[in-house]
């Protein structure tokens, strides 16, 4: 009944013992002692309450594959609750001094758990039930069924404080990669040992040894190789570190835990991503004991015989006093026998199978323990632990019962083929085992030991469930443990016709916890392959996907958070912007100034003052993030002919030109002003959000469909600031900055672009304009551009000048019709749409786009079409994205004509102005329309989108 | 000696596209590499018909006007960052995903650290020169000095 510690047995260090609590009441334990070894060493059987019957549940096993003892641990300070951690194996938590662990699943404790009605109702919870039970009414499932199903079923709660801990990552590449520090892997490492070959060596436990740890015999063997290892200077070995994944071409994810062991918190990462290139792979992973199903086998006290052979060996603890062993194969015997001559009481031992090998019967005999052949557990007496079972003969006859406080399961042997079967390596059947090995790799990979079907673990027999008299309906026999899946649920499953494994599997959620089936999948292979009355090997397998064990977040996040998640790009100028109370915005990765407020100002009286003072005076505007390509060779021209929908070869060089990117679908993807150079050179701009959007897609062209144009792109993107100066004073204030540039009217006209000198440093000064004003956009080599913005600044005093932002940019281009992609275009709009036909070449042969344009659907007069909106009240400001319809009254729902995709307060005008587009808008110049709004409905005119002199004139000042 | 993370000097960069090497080394007067991946005299190959030259600061290459060639000054474009000492390649595979200690002096490759387009030239058995574009220099900076801390950490 109660465990207890064993004098002269384990690994543990009892010079230093530790002090945990466990759902609050302290406990004792030892260096070296897991969570689960410590509580079992103290007689605690119970550790949490299943998934969805709330059963009590105790320790089945002691490594990974443990179903059953998920608790959660609070690290950290005391009153600290920011590392909280639910959902962790108690066979594999480290104990250290201070730990605070919590049971889950449970209210209002674990002895006494109100959930456990759904154990009694569990007639009503089969497979699949929330299919065929609580659907009617159907409203009762949102607000009732469903919130209540979801709290009663789960295991621990999510944390709610963010991670405060780091986390490390880093590529590693070796030629050999050793995955499992067992007998198989050591061997495989020292054969490695003190050859040129790059060598890495994972193990998930805190010391190598694998199963070694608890075979005594081999410990002075595991002594010598480990200090072998060590001093080997091509060998790095983990520890701690789990081999999660195995991907395309050998590479391997790995999480190496740093400080989830230790009682003080420090400061450095508290886990680190290993992703590993390896020439060979190793996999030395051993093979996991299967439980055996027979009703009750969820008892508190019933657990895998090789775990409390792991728990006597390894950590000096007994799991009974008086055991009985139900085997249908030999090493439980072996175990059992071990755990005799260690002192522990082993009362009986139970074979599923009439004969055994002589020699271990003899050695039970020998051992005082009694013996029953070809028969079965048939129940367990106890809730919260074992008190005794009832075993019979196979065939029928009379029961009997045991007492007993412990029951070993030894269900024969599964080799982990997890990562192997990740890697695509294939499976082949093997009788002798019950299970699947590994036969054909996919990559360069063994498997060595254990997990290759390499280890002797003696006889057995493979059987489904235990036979037992009793009707299936009447039994509670567990496959998977942690999912609540007996194996009355598999034979329902088939019952309702589910035949392949993929589909039992997922009805039944067989497999599916967060141990991924370690324990059940081969048994609930059995048991469908028996009532489906055919071969194990063609129900199928279910598919292996990482991550072997459960990973935090964390590890897989790295340092995409804070500061580092993801880059800030930042302009030459932007320093100067934050200098001057800049506030900001992200446009892709960028942060650009949205406005400057001066005083109290908010942001519409910011921009309001900034746009008149660019149309009065002069504005100057950091424009740095717009993408740039240098498109140099002799089919320069050629080139960007093909790939925008404007004429280029007749372009002079000095000219620039507003260039409109297609798809192939014909819709507007960027737009840019662009200039020649020269005949073979061209300076392209793109917009800040598409400049490696259009770059890749110029590219893409280039390689697959145009290789032998002479023609090559370059990204200048941040070979330039650009310093944008718009208003009447633009030419006045650059005047006497610039050198060897004729600014007069004549010799530089609009839609221009002259190289010369500026404050000293290079230029390439572009006569463009997004605000319909005289403006410039001075180009120069980025390292200068805060220099230059400085001089121009200093030169702009006299007359006024005013820096603006993003938004008031968008509110002058508005003010002049000209549209922005991807705010006025949303992937889906043609140039005639958007009023852009100009820009069409129309004598050019071809161009990225031209023939879906003639596609009868786009040239249909009810399309969307870019239109400006005036308000009826000037003083209606309409919200962006709001639908536009043509009768207010229609019942809803309306038909949406059209929505609205700018919208502002033109200071310029007085009133508000908004682009919108709209079905056939360019035949309702004058036309009323509506725009249902939450508390009123808005009516507005259709008009042109120019708002603001629209000959044009402004331009030319 | 203690791991160091420090920009390197400015220097004046170009972009070299060409089919025919041959014609550029004429035009440019430059002795470039013929394999992917090495260096000479400052110019690294990075692919079929590319080349990064890292000259002294202030030089100025022809244009090549009316060669199929491609002479693109960037050299505003990016900042180099040197990553030196014992533990040079631990900090940069922290991110870097190549094979690093098997690079010989003189290797340089287009590759990325993390999220970001990097250009990594190996200098020196325990220097590497890091190219990364001008904007995302603070990040990367940052990024290397963290790998560097958790490593002595």
């Amino acid at each position: 009944m109660s465990g207890f510690r064993i004098d002269n047995q384990g690994r543990i260090d009892r010079a230093r013992p530790l002090s945990f609590t466990f759902d609050g009441k302290a406990y004792r334990g030892f260096k070296g002692d897991t969570l689960a070894s410590a509580l079992l060493a103290n007689g605690v059987m119970l550790f949490g309450r299943s998934f969805k019957y709330h059963r009590p549940r105790g320790v089945m096993a002691a490594g990974v594959e443990e179903p059953n003892a998920l608790v959660s641990v609070l690290r950290g300070p005391k009153g600290d609750r920011s590392r909280f951690t639910p959902n962790l194996r108690a066979t594999s938590v480290e104990l250290y001094d201070g730990l605070v662990a919590e049971s889950q699943n449970r209210w209002p404790s674990l002895r006494f758990d109100a959930g456990a009605i759904n154990d009694v109702f569990s007639p009503f919870f089969p497979a699949g039930f929330y299919n065929k039970t609580f659907m009617w009414p159907r409203s009762a499932w949102e607000k009732l069924y469903e919130p209540v199903i979801r709290k009663m079923a789960g295991l621990g709660n999510a944390p709610s404080a963010l991670d405060p801990d780091h986390y490390d990552a880093t590529f590693a590449h070796c030629d050999l990669l050793i995955i499992g520090g067992g007998p198989g892997g050591l061997d495989a490492a020292l054969e490695a040992s003190g050859t040129n070959q790059r060598v890495i060596l994972i193990d998930d436990q805190d010391e190598l040894g694998g199963g070694a740890l608890f075979d005594p015999a081999l410990w002075s063997w595991l002594e010598r190789t480990r200090a072998a290892l060590a001093a080997s200077p091509n060998i790095r070995i983990l520890t701690r570190t789990s081999a999660f994944g195995y991907y395309h071409d050998n590479f391997i994810g790995a999480v190496e835990r740093l400080t989830d062991h230790l009682t003080v918190v420090p400061d450095g990462p508290r886990e680190k991503l290993w992703r590993i290139r390896a020439g060979e792979v190793v996999l030395a992973q051993g093979a996991i004991e299967r439980p055996l199903v027979f009703d009750g086998n969820d008892t508190p006290g019933v657990m895998l015989a090789s775990a409390a052979l792991t728990f006597l060996h390894r950590y000096g603890v007994a799991v009974g006093q008086r055991i009985v062993l139900m085997a249908a194969h030999d090493s439980g015997w072996r175990d059992a026998l071990a755990l005799a001559q260690a002192g522990v009481g082993v009362t009986a031992i139970v074979d599923v199978r009439e004969h055994v090998a002589p020699q271990l019967i003899a050695q039970a005999k020998e051992a005082g323990i009694a013996v029953h052949f070809g028969a079965s557990v048939i129940g367990v007496g106890g809730r919260h632990e074992v008190r005794n079972v009832t075993i019979a003969p196979n065939g029928g006859g009379g029961p009997a019962t045991i007492a007993c406080d412990a029951v070993l399961m030894a269900g024969g042997w599964t080799p982990s083929v997890h990562l192997w079967s990740h890697s695509k390596g294939s499976l082949k059947w093997d009788a002798n085992w019950g299970a699947y090995l590994p036969d054909q790799p996919n990559e360069n990979v063994r498997c060595v030991g254990a997990c290759g079907g390499a280890w002797d673990f003696g006889a057995g027999q493979s059987v489904a469930a235990l036979p037992t008299p009793k009707p299936l309906h009447k039994t509670k026999a567990f496959v998977d443990f942690q999912n609540d899946v007996t194996a009355k649920d598999i034979k329902l499953a088939v019952r309702e016709g589910f035949r392949s494994i993929e589909h039992i599997k997922r009805y039944t959620t067989n497999g599916m916890a967060t141990d991924q089936g370690k324990t059940s999948n081969l048994n609930g292979l059995q048991i469908a392959s028996e009532a489906l009355a055919l071969p194990v090997t063609s129900i199928g397998l279910t598919t292996f996907r990482p991550p072997y064990t459960p990973q935090t977040f964390g590890a897989l996040a790295g340092h995409m958070k804070g500061g580092l998640f993801q880059p800030t790009r930042k302009t030459p100028i932007d320093g100067w912007a934050e200098a001057n109370g800049a506030v900001f915005e992200l446009v892709a990765q960028w942060r650009r100034a949205r406005y400057f407020p001066q005083g109290s100002e908010d942001m519409l009286a910011a921009v309001n003052r900034e746009c008149l003072a660019v149309r009065a005076g002069v504005g100057i505007f950091d424009a740095s993030t717009l993408g740039k390509i240098e498109v140099v060779g002799p089919d320069a021209a050629e080139f960007l002919n093909r790939m925008y929908t404007n004429p280029w070869k007749a372009l002079e060089p000095g000219r620039c030109r507003y260039g409109l990117l297609l798809g192939e679908d014909g819709f507007i993807r960027d737009d840019g002003v662009s200039a020649r150079l020269a005949p073979d050179r061209f300076h392209l701009t793109t917009t800040t959000g598409g400049a490696a959007r259009v770059l890749n897609m110029m590219e893409d062209y280039l390689q697959t469909e145009w290789p032998h144009l002479d023609v090559w792109l370059t990204s200048t993107t941040e070979q330039w600031a650009v310093i944008a100066l718009q208003g009447p004073r633009a030419r006045d204030v650059i005047a006497p900055l610039v050198d060897g540039i004729d600014l007069s009217p004549e010799a530089f006209p609009h839609m221009a672009v002259r190289e010369g000198m500026i404050c000293g440093v290079p230029t390439r000064l572009f006569r463009v304009s997004f605000t319909g004003e005289l403006g410039y956009e001075i180009n120069v080599p980025a390292a200068h551009g805060r220099v230059v913005w400085d001089a121009v600044m200093a030169a702009g005093a006299a007359h006024g000048i005013t820096p603006y932002g993003t938004e008031t940019m968008h509110v002058l281009r508005a003010e002049k019709g000209y549209i922005i992609v991807g705010q006025d275009s949303d992937g889906t709009v043609t140039p005639t749409d958007a009023g852009l036909d100009w820009a069409i070449g129309k004598k050019k042969p071809d161009f990225v786009g031209k023939r879906a344009l003639a596609r009868p659907d786009m040239l249909r007069s009810d399309r969307k079409q870019f239109v400006g909106l005036l308000t009826e009240d000037p003083n209606d400001v309409l919200e962006e994205g709001a639908q536009i319809v043509a009768d207010p009254a229609q019942a809803v729902p309306m038909s949406m004509i059209g929505h609205v995709t700018s919208s502002y307060w033109s200071a310029t005008l007085g009133r508000s102005i908004a682009l919108a587009v709209v079905q056939g808008g360019h035949a309702r110049m004058g036309e009323t329309l509506h725009i249902p709004m939450p508390d009123k409905i808005i009516s507005v005119k259709v008009c042109d989108t120019v708002f603001y002199d629209k000959e044009g004139a402004r331009l030319n000042g | 000696m203690a791991n160091m993370i420090t920009d390197a000097l400015a220097c004046a960069r170009y972009n070299l596209r060409a089919r025919d090497a041959a014609l550029l080394e004429t035009v440019t007067g430059l002795n470039l590499p013929s394999i992917i991946g090495e260096t000479r005299d400052g110019v690294a190959m990075l692919g079929s018909d590319e080349w990064l030259a890292l000259l002294t600061e202030g030089t100025k290459l022809p244009m090549g006007e009316g060669q199929p060639v491609s002479i693109v000054d960037v050299s505003d474009r990016s900042v180099g960052i040197i990553v030196e000492g014992l533990h040079a390649i631990d900090i940069l595979s922290a991110g870097c995903p190549l094979d690093l200690a098997r690079w010989p002096v003189g290797r340089a490759s287009r590759t990325i650290f993390e999220l970001v387009e990097v250009v990594i030239i190996r200098e020196a058995d325990t220097r590497f020169r890091v190219e990364v574009w001008r904007s995302f220099a603070p990040w990367l900076r940052e990024a290397l000095k963290t790998a560097s801390n958790a490593l002595t950490a």
